[in-house]
This record gives structure tokens, sequence and C-alpha cells, in this order.
């Protein structure tokens, strides 16, 4: 058990997540308040989906259940047949993290159909961007004087966010295989980037 | 047609606050803010004192067609130099007539 915003979080295994749901529900927590999804890249490669629900009648503290799934097969049984309201929640975590609800509502939320990516995943770029000016690169010290080698230029570069270091993505070596997603993720924080030296 | 002044409709530089530091352009999602600015060799220095250099700013727009009236920019200004006014932005007949040079350019 791990705490999270001063509740008791009950973590379950995937496989048990649809019966951990229905016994809460025949408990007495009759009312579904959210689901959601969380990116754990960086701490570990998985999703994690909190669900929590609340027994309105007695009005004690909500339960908040809590499932890790791996990164690459991202797959929870669907609990809009406990709750029918968490269909729209998870339609937003599929839609937003590529998460896959078994037996859950497949059509899409909010996104357009034709669109493709998972736009909450933290690896995800925002390849529209790399090809743009940035109006943040510059610095004071630098502008209008390409040549000149100011205090500055010997500074990290700055990259925005969303748009990760070429480096790792889009301008790199491409005999080398493709970067790790948490590397992805990492270079596209924004900020100072590190110049690779090969 | 003015409001009062804690309406959110535009964003405006106070110029002589404004020391071209770059983190509003680089903290907005929507990219709308261009600086263009120099460095200038502080006068005045007491002899023997070490070269100094200040920032001077020569350009400051916002473009209205991209900015997304969010606020960051008021919010992360370290010297106050953002503010919100109530009035509406400049009307514009086609996107690039919403760029807004409150600094113009040098001609």
């Amino acid at each position: 058990m791990i705490s999270w915003a001063g509740e008791i979080v009950i973590k379950v295994l995937s496989e048990n997540w649809l019966a951990a749901v229905e016994a809460l529900q025949a408990d007495g927590f009759h009312y579904f308040d959210w689901l959601g999804c969380v990116d754990e890249i960086g701490r570990s490669d998985h999703f994690r989906i909190v669900l929590v629900v609340r027994n309105i009648a007695d009005g004690a503290e909500p339960e908040v259940l809590s499932c890790l799934l791996p990164r690459d097969d991202p797959k929870i049984d669907s609990v809009r047949g406990v709750f029918a309201g968490a269909a729209w929640h998870e339609r937003e975590a599929a839609e937003l993290f590529g998460v896959e609800f078994v037996g859950g509502e497949r059509r899409r939320l909010l996104l357009n159909p034709e669109f493709e990516g998972t736009p909450l995943r933290k690896d995800e770029v925002l390849a529209a961007r790399t090809g743009m000016n940035w109006p943040g690169a510059e610095e004071p010290e630098e502008m209008g004087d390409p040549g000149k080698t100011g205090a500055s230029s010997s500074r990290r570069r700055m990259v925005p966010p969303g748009v990760p270091d070429p480096a790792v993505w889009g301008d790199r070596d491409a005999s080398q295989a493709a970067a790790d997603p948490a590397d992805v993720a990492e270079s596209a924080i924004g900020g100072r980037v590190r110049r690779r030296r090969t | 047609m003015s409001s009062p002044e804690s309406a959110h409709r535009w964003i405006q530089l106070i110029e002589p606050a404004c020391t071209s530091c770059m983190i509003c352009a680089r903290e907005c999602p929507s990219w709308c803010i261009t600086i263009d600015s120099h460095t200038e060799p502080v006068a005045g220095l007491p002899a023997g004192a070490r070269d100094r250099t200040r920032n001077v700013l020569d350009r400051f727009a916002i473009d209205w067609s991209l900015c997304m009236y969010c606020g960051i920019c008021v919010e992360e200004c370290p010297y106050d130099a953002l503010e919100w006014v109530g009035d509406l932005t400049p009307p514009g007949s086609r996107a690039g007539a919403l760029v807004e040079e409150m600094v113009p350019p040098p001609s």
C-alpha cells in the first residue's frame, strides 16, 4: 500500500483489476469518482491506472485503486460493466495514452478519428515544431551577431519543451537504434541541453 | 470600449522594466513572443572596473493570431514588465496584421 493525497492506495495487479472494482462496489462503494492514467516514464516502464470510488451513504474516505501496466503492451480490463460512467474516463485514457481497455468502448472521445499518436505520453514529440524557429532559442548576447563568441556560446543550448534534442530524436545517426522512450521524454522537457560528444 | 483593469484581454509591455531576458518568449506555449536585443557596454564605470554589458531591447512583438491569452508570460516575468490590460487587442484584416510591434524594430 502507498499513500496518495492522504488517501490509502490499494495496488492491484492488472489481472485482478475487474474483480477488485467489483468487490469494492459490492462493499458499498457505489459512486464512481474518476479514473485516470499516469505516464511513469523515468521512474519505471509502466503506465499507472488510478481509479477512485466513494461510498456516498456513510461518507467514509474514498477508495483509491492503482494498477501498473507495462509500457510495451498496456492492457487492462474495462470496468464499464460495473460503473457505466467509467467508460468516458477509459476512452480518454485510451486515446491520450494508448492504453487498451479490454471490453471497453472503442470510440474516441476527444481526438479526431484521423489523429495519430498518443498526446499525453511523455515521449510524444511535437513533430511539427521541430521544423519551426523557436523565438526563445537566441541568447541576448548573440543576437544580430552570429559570429560572436560571448559568454553564452559556452553555455548549453536552449530547446523548447516538447521538441527533443536532435541528437536523440530526428537529426540523429540513422545507423543507431532508435532512442529509448525515456531518453526522448527527458530530452523534450525543454531548457538547456547537454551537447553530446561522440 | 474599456473594462475593469482586472480584465484579461490584452497583454502589454512595460518597456522600461524589460531586460530582454527571454523568459517570456521561452515560457510561451504558443511561441507568439518575438524579442530582438543586443548588448551594449555600460558607460561610466569607475577606472579599473571590469567591463560590463547590459541588454538593450530592439524589438518586442506579440502575434495575437497565435496568443491564447494564457498569461504565463505575465506570471513568469521576473521584472513585472508584462501586464494585463482591459482593452481588446487591436483588430487586423489578415493574420500578418495581428503581429503587434510593442517595441518596433529599428528601421
